[in-house]
């Protein structure tokens, strides 16, 4: 076992699923919440274009239904986050990382824009699409050893296939998306940070985490 | 491993594969959505391959998590493209207004006898069936409201089994009963997805 994350801090146990907390995967947990405090404290930004060639310039207002829906999305996104951080089981850890997908996708899409929308909208089915690899490998992973806990597999004795891992990887990869959809500017263009600095926290959080999943089992 | 399930796995392999083509070459938004509903059904077929009591378990969460992303993207799709007019009222033909009565029934009956997840699953097949052919005006907050309840008394039934293991027979009628009812509520509501001023 290659241990990166350092020795448990702290361990539930339900059974055969546990929650385990290493110094590693602790501070990961603690930026996802301390993001998620910042963002139930925090007003939205108010945008202000300015009219090409002149002295004028526009303020974008956030409706508030808006605010609150944005807002509602980006507090679940930080807890799937929390959750993906502790968990100690592949299938809860991919649950939790599609979770993170779907409320990525509502944090971008409550804005009623069409370009924002059509950004959302190609995300989504990527995200959607990204479920087969995240699913597929932790079944195949079961299939192949017998057990999701990632404690039991990162012992050792069993031979975890690497089809299995990449698979897991690529489903995070797909999941966490929205990053790359900065490129899009359309979908960053919508006003309302800090939630969507939720999409890109999340993505990256659960990137972390996938890594050392891949490489301690 | 077991040949069985290398073969399975190739099959889902093969028609990951034939999906994901589709998708490359599709480029008409809607059919892009339908296209990764066949990639879902793909990784349910991965899930299902495991073959014992736990792919069970996994494949409902699965199947949660695709049917949420669906209709996340169906909503973002009808609100991108404008659609807002809900369609006509459609189809009208004669076994619409005769069967549903007496099938709706018996459904629900053979629902009940099977109980559970199964038995709510049969039973709001009934329901979906008798709203599709006889009008939906019935009452949301009613049904969220059973469905709620159920809800809690799932999830009471299960703190039976933790906390009180010695009755649990009890806790095992409890909660049959209760996702009996919780299942068939929230199916039915599709049988209401027509269209019209509530829906």
């Amino acid at each position: 076992m290659l241990d990166i994350g350092g020795d448990n801090l702290f361990v539930l146990e339900f059974g055969d699923i546990l929650h385990y907390y290493t110094p590693y995967t602790a501070t990961l947990f603690l930026v996802a919440l301390i993001f998620t405090g910042l963002v139930i404290a925090s007003r939205p930004e108010k945008q202000v274009d300015i009219a090409f060639g002149g002295d004028a310039y526009y303020a974008k207002e956030t409706t508030l239904s808006e605010m609150r829906f944005r807002r509602f999305m980006a507090i679940a996104c930080g807890l799937a986050t929390m959750g993906a951080m502790g968990s100690g089981d592949l299938f809860n850890f991919t649950l939790f990382a599609s979770l993170v997908g779907i409320a990525n996708i509502g944090i971008v899409a409550a804005v009623k824009s069409r370009h924002v929308l059509d950004a959302a909208y190609e995300y989504g089915i990527v995200a959607m699409v990204a479920t087969l690899p995240l699913f597929g490998g932790a079944a195949l992973i079961l299939a192949t050893t017998g057990t999701l806990s990632i404690p039991a597999l990162a012992a050792g004795g069993f031979a975890v296939p690497l089809v299995g891992k990449a698979f897991l990887a690529l489903g995070v990869i797909g999941e966490g998306m929205a990053p790359f959809y900065a490129a899009k500017a359309e979908m960053f263009r919508a006003p309302g940070a800090p939630y969507v600095i939720m999409c890109s926290l999340s993505s990256l959080l659960i990137f972390l985490r996938v890594v050392e999943i891949v490489i301690t089992i | 491993m077991i040949p069985e399930y290398s073969l399975g796995l190739l099959v889902a392999f093969a028609a990951t594969g034939i999906a994901f083509y589709a998708l490359m070459r599709e480029t008409d938004g809607l059919h892009r959505l339908l296209l990764t509903d066949l990639i879902e059904v793909a990784s349910l077929a991965f899930i299902a391959l495991i073959g014992t009591d736990l792919a069970e378990a996994l494949i409902l969460p699965g199947l949660v998590v695709g049917a949420s992303e669906l209709i996340a993207l169906s909503e973002i799709y009808r609100v991108k493209e404008g659609y807002t007019r809900p369609p006509d009222a459609g189809l009208r033909i004669e076994v619409m207004e005769s069967a549903p009565a007496i099938l709706a029934a018996l459904l629900v009956v053979y629902g009940i006898v099977l109980s559970g997840f199964s038995g709510g699953a049969v039973a709001g097949l009934g329901v979906i069936f008798y709203f599709l052919c006889c009008g939906h005006a019935e009452r949301f907050a009613l049904l969220e409201t059973a469905s709620g309840y159920s809800w809690v008394l799932w999830i009471v039934a299960f703190f039976i089994f933790m906390i009180l293991p010695q009755y649990w027979f009890f806790a095992v009628m409890l909660s049959g009963s209760a996702i009996l009812v919780k299942v068939m509520a929230k199916m039915s509501l599709i049988g209401t997805m027509r269209g019209g001023p509530n829906a």
